[in-house]
């Protein structure tokens, strides 16, 4: 965390960015940590409590953040891949942010501690198994040590997603209304996903309504299943929108198997490299095309 | 809709492009080709342009099965409106039968200009299909589910036309 | 401090709880409290439960719902994950349907009839809101909906033993054993609960079902005594704030650096506002069925959403995330006073506990507390801060 932290200081003294964006300890865990002198560079930690995506700090719809000027952002692995969204879809200058990318060894599921923690297999983040980026690639800078693999959960993700693929069509249907009628349509899970960029979202949009505002189990499908559809090949599966959501939806769950379906059919995996083209918008002439009559 | 002998008729709504599919569904009418009647067209440029929003409406306003139909691929009008659509078809497909919705409901097919008797056979099938499967009340349904509160909707939803109210 | 209990304590044996629900319930009324997963009720509905559980969903996450039975209700430590509003306002309502014949327009209103409820075990801070936003619901309208749903609901609150250290109920006026909102008052005691109606409400529910309790031993009385005791001092360590001087301090300090960059972390998510027992908006929507009919409804709404303020125009006066957090406190801890004379919070904590971005209403409130109070104390902000405004000296870090 020493090296972090002198990091921060440097690129502050130094006038490299204006505000250093990275995580703090807060009453209830770590938080989110917004730096703008270079002595509060103190405050920065990285560790098993660190689960927050920063790149949603990023999104041009945080007016005022832009204000505070350049940005240092602290990423992991995955928050590095949100990042590579955002320059990949031009919704940010490369030379707005420097990233400090932090070498991870995986995250807690539920975060909310005062101390951090060791990782076990009961605490660990399910998503954060065999993660292919726990040294980001995409980062003007790297500091950590390096960590072992974080342990394998009761249930990888794949393996929940199995479970409800498992289920015949009607009782998919019984899970997922269950699930959609408790959506409140607060849209948190919108507004934390980094990739969630849209000045004008679909579900705002009145003429025509495409998506019912109204949170009956109806809207909430329609909400839930055009957001899954549009983070298509863009999603980076940080699990935000499921740890946010205040009513317990695993949306997650429904992304990783979007995630599946575009790597099986389009051979595309989502990474921290922003050249890389997406799926999206792109096609191949002999693409798969078995439910075509 | 019910025929006769007042069996259920399932409704379905075909999104297809104007270039090929509907030219093709005209030439199946002007051939005098007999097929099933539970199908409303609507006509836009090119699949590309469909929307899986479509369908979502389409279900959510009555709907018990959705065809989508158009160009085959390297026939687009627009050139590659098609590739479009096939992938975003086969991820939409692919999401919503996850989520529970039968993705037998839906038909995805390519028929040409020329293809009226392709049309009259994805027309029939569909039709057969949606109908041993039965109505998807179960979309429309979904606003009468009963709040946290335990007070159902029925009791304003039954005031909807074709409620009981 | 705590509403003094209208009437003498009973009993209700932990056994005779059983029977107080039946009988309840065979009279048609819904009971509810707070209570886990429902037993699956079909075969689906079972598969669908496994899947969530393989899938480390829900686990034993309280929810207040209808129940069949007493064992249904779990009346001990534990708070619900939504607060008892969606009962008087749920999450989205039909409010009328209108058909459209010709020139003529046709209304069917929904059904304002409330079904008698009693619930069971509800948390203090949540009863109290109900008694707090009735203002709101009867200042300049009075919505019939809201209440019809409080004259036929009787809430009886079951003593708090505090959750967790963002519980302040304490610093906000209220208490873990109090009964604001609430018909009686339930507190745990050896084999059972000490019970105490509040109001004529909850003294009618009690003589209605006389059999069911028995005499309040000296014994019980004094562990509830020493329930509540004990539950009121140590909520009492957890945020102390003078609410009028937080009230005077944000009403004249709209342009503060404390106040006006305090959404720095916020992500507009309005989980906080779902979650609260006290925060009402609400936002009316037109629904179309079809050509020349549709619904009317109301669904809960956040001043946190960037489209909460914007107009037709374009123009959104709350313009970024610091405008919208701020006015969240602004509205609870100044307007509503100033209004109403009561602050629009209960300190439940949920709002510290839903928001996963670090926003802690604790640690807000007692550095505005601080300002308000120990002006001197406080050094020039750093605006995403405010919590070590506490007696610190740091130097000014303007940016």
């Amino acid at each position: 965390m020493n090296e972090l932290r002198q990091l921060a200081r440097e690129l502050l003294v130094d006038e490299k960015v204006d505000v250093v964006i990275g995580w703090e300890d807060g009453r209830r865990g770590a938080r989110p940590a917004f730096v703008t002198a270079a002595d509060d560079a103190e405050r920065l930690i990285f560790d098993t409590r660190c689960v927050h995506n920063l790149a949603t700090y990023l999104s041009p719809r945080r007016s005022h953040l832009a204000e505070l000027g350049k940005v240092g952002l602290v990423v992991k692995g995955c928050d590095a891949k949100a990042v590579a969204g955002l320059l990949r879809e031009a919704q940010l200058p490369r030379d707005r942010v420097v990233l400090i990318g932090v070498r991870c060894g995986g995250v807690l599921e539920v975060p909310d501690l005062p101390q951090p923690a060791e990782l076990t297999s009961e605490t660990v983040a399910p998503r954060c198994f065999r993660c292919d980026v726990r040294e980001p690639h995409l980062a003007d800078h790297l500091v950590g040590e390096e960590r072992p693999d974080p342990p394998r959960p009761p249930m990888t993700i794949d393996e929940r997603v199995a479970a409800v693929d498992a289920l015949p069509v009607e009782q998919r249907w019984e899970f997922w209304v269950g699930q959609f009628s408790k959506c409140v349509r607060c849209y948190a899970c919108r507004q934390v996903c980094p990739l969630c960029v849209c000045d004008r979202c679909i579900a705002d949009k009145s003429l025509p309504q495409w998506v019912e505002s109204a949170s009956h189990p109806r809207g909430n499908l329609a909400w839930n299943l055009v957001r899954a559809l549009h983070l298509a090949g863009r999603c980076v599966n940080c699990g935000e929108c499921e740890r946010f959501c205040p009513v317990g939806i695993p949306l997650s769950l429904v992304n990783r198997k979007l995630q599946q379906v575009v790597k099986q059919r389009f051979g595309y995996v989502v990474s921290d490299d922003p050249e890389a083209a997406t799926p999206v918008g792109d096609y191949r002439l002999d693409d798969a095309q078995e439910f075509i009559r | 809709m019910k025929s006769a002998d007042d069996s259920f008729e399932p409704r379905i709504t075909a999104f297809v492009c104007n270039w090929c599919t509907y030219t093709g569904a005209d030439l199946a009418g002007t051939s005098r080709l007999h097929m099933a009647s539970n199908v409303r067209i609507i006509r836009l440029p090119c699949t590309g342009r469909i929307d899986p929003m479509f369908i979502v409406k389409a279900f959510e306003r009555g709907a018990d099965g959705v065809i989508v139909s158009g160009c085959h691929p390297a026939d687009c009008h627009y050139t590659s409106g098609n590739y479009h659509a096939r992938r975003r078809f086969a991820l939409f497909r692919e999401l919503a039968a996850f989520l529970g919705i039968d993705p037998e409901r839906m038909t995805f097919s390519w028929v040409s200009a020329s293809e009226g008797a392709k049309w009259r056979d994805v027309v029939d099938d569909t039709v057969a299909r949606v109908r041993a499967l039965g109505p998807f009340v179960a979309y429309q349904q979904l606003i009468d589910l009963p709040a946290l509160t335990g007070e159902s909707y029925a009791s304003v939803a039954g005031l909807l036309p074709g409620g009981d109210g | 401090m705590s509403e003094r209990p209208r009437e003498d304590p009973v009993f209700l044996a932990a056994d005779a709880l059983d029977g107080l629900a039946g009988d309840l319930i065979a009279a048609g009324t819904e009971v509810v409290g707070p209570a886990r997963a429902d037993e699956p009720a079909s075969p689906a509905a079972a598969a669908a439960a496994a899947a969530a559980a393989a899938a480390g969903l829900d686990k034993d996450v309280l929810e207040y719902r209808a129940v069949s039975r007493a064992a249904d209700l779990a009346l001990g430590p534990g708070m619900p994950r939504l607060s008892l509003k969606g009962l008087y306002l749920p999450q989205n309502e039909a409010l009328f349907a209108w058909r459209q014949r010709g020139s003529d327009i046709e209304i069917e209103p929904a059904p304002t009839g409330a079904r008698t409820r009693v619930v069971l075990g509800a948390k203090p801070c949540d009863a109290a809101a109900l008694a707090i936003v009735d203002d709101v619901m009867n200042w300049d309208y009075a919505d019939a909906l809201w209440n019809g749903r409080r004259e036929a609901t009787t809430v009886f609150v079951l003593a708090c033993g505090v959750e967790d250290d963002s519980c302040f109920c304490a610093a906000v006026g209220l208490a873990p054993d109090g009964s604001r909102g609430a018909d009686g008052l339930l507190t745990p005691v050896e084999g059972g609960w000490l019970v105490e109606a509040t109001s004529e409400k909850g003294a009618a529910l009690v003589a209605a079902h006389a059999a069911r309790f028995g005499a309040a031993s000296a014994e019980r009385r004094e562990q509830a005594a020493a329930f509540r005791r004990t539950a009121s001092e140590r909520v009492a360590t957890h945020l102390e704030i003078d609410a009028d001087s937080v009230r005077d301090w944000i009403a004249t300090h709209f342009d503060d650096p404390l106040l006006a960059a305090l959404g720095v972390r916020c992500n507009g998510c309005g989980a906080c506002a779902s979650v609260c027992p006290t925060c009402h908006c609400f936002d009316i929507v037109e629904e179309s069925d079809g050509l020349g009919h549709g619904t009317r409804r109301r669904c809960w709404d956040t001043c946190q959403s960037h489209k909460f303020t914007l107009h037709a125009s374009g123009h959104n006066p709350r313009a970024d995330q610091n405008a919208r957090f701020r006015q969240r406190l602004n509205h609870k801890f100044a307007i509503y006073p100033l209004r109403f004379g009561e602050v629009l919070c209960t300190g439940c904590g949920r709002c510290a506990r839903a928001c996963h971005a670090g926003q802690d209403l604790v640690e807000i409130l007692g550095a505005i507390d601080v300002a308000a109070r120990r002006p001197d104390t406080v050094d020039v902000q750093s605006p995403e801060t405010p919590a070590r405004t506490v007696g610190a000296a740091a130097p000014a870090s303007e940016r």
